[in-house]
């Protein structure tokens, strides 16, 4: 009795089928990267429109609550008793809280008067309906108001901006 | 020596068949795979160049809104403010209202800006200015 060697076809059995399962995974992993791919700058896209929506909107805000203040700003000019207050403004779909507080002071002029610097603090962030907190805040900025002699709001001056987030 | 013979025969008729059916097997699932890859390709170069146009309205919305807010950083109440923004080429942007007039000093004006290009991609966006 002699031994047959193994037939070569036998061992290529099946071998196209196999290279074409692999040939679909590959494409298939080939489909997924592309797929992710699109949805990861979809959502970044998103993502930055938010955060774009968020900053406008929290601009928008300060600069509503800039013209309430600069309406309650007034009285005599040696004092500085203007209170702090806030609002809520909705932009972009994006309600914003700004909650200001009265950096006031008396300084002495030129002439020897004592006259009141009114500077107010602005804190805008997402409104949760309490207070901002630091870490929260989108734009902080001060903003001086120049009074004429008559209490009246002359001219605003933005004396810093700062978007935080 | 007859039964190996035959047995070697049975082998290569069955081979002869299997290998047919793979080869046609192997055809019509590399050729949907590749129609799959395919469509697959289109279809992310259509969300990458509707991406590129998203972002670049995008831009073009902001350029504007801040060349809009560096107008009314010297805003008088009652005139008129002139925007120093030229938009590309492909983009057509507008402004509501579209007076350009400053607003009255104790009030915010909100705007709506839009930018859309030539081929239908639209972003708007509202701010608020004033007059200082």
């Amino acid at each position: 009795m002699t031994t047959r060697p193994r037939d070569v076809s036998d061992r290529d059995t099946g071998a196209a089928l196999i290279l074409a399962i692999g040939f679909v995974v590959m494409v298939g992993s080939i489909g997924a990267g592309m797929a992710a791919l699109v949805t990861s700058s979809l959502n970044n896209r998103v993502t930055l429109e938010q955060v774009r929506n968020r900053q406008y909107s929290a601009d928008g805000a300060i600069t509503e609550a800039i013209s309430i203040v600069r309406s309650e700003v007034g009285g005599a000019l040696d004092s500085c008793t203007s209170a702090g207050g806030s609002a809520v403004d909705t932009m972009n779909h994006v309600a914003t809280r700004v909650d200001w507080i009265n950096a006031c002071r008396t300084v002495v002029d030129a002439s020897g008067n004592v006259v009141a610097q009114r500077n107010v603090i602005f804190s805008a962030c997402e409104d949760t309906g309490s207070p901002c907190v630091a870490p929260n805040v989108i734009i902080r900025a001060q903003v001086n108001f120049q009074q004429a002699e008559t209490g009246t709001v002359t001219k605003t001056f933005i004396q810093s901006w700062s978007v935080d987030r | 020596m007859s039964t190996e013979r035959s047995l070697s025969k049975m082998r290569q008729h069955h081979d002869e068949g299997e290998s047919l059916l793979e080869v046609i097997m192997t055809i019509v699932i590399t050729g949907l795979t590749i129609t799959a890859l395919v469509s697959s390709l289109a279809n992310t170069a259509a969300a990458g160049n509707a991406q590129r146009r998203s972002v670049s309205s995008d831009a073009v919305l902001r350029n504007f809104a801040e060349a809009v807010k560096d107008a009314t950083s010297d805003c008088v109440a009652g005139a008129t403010y002139t925007i120093d923004y030229q938009a590309p080429p492909t983009y057509t942007v507008t402004l509501q209202p579209s007076d350009q007039m400053c607003p009255a000093a104790a009030v915010a004006q909100l705007l709506l800006i839009t930018a859309s290009d030539a081929a239908g991609s639209r972003s708007e966006m509202q701010i608020k200015v004033r007059t200082p």
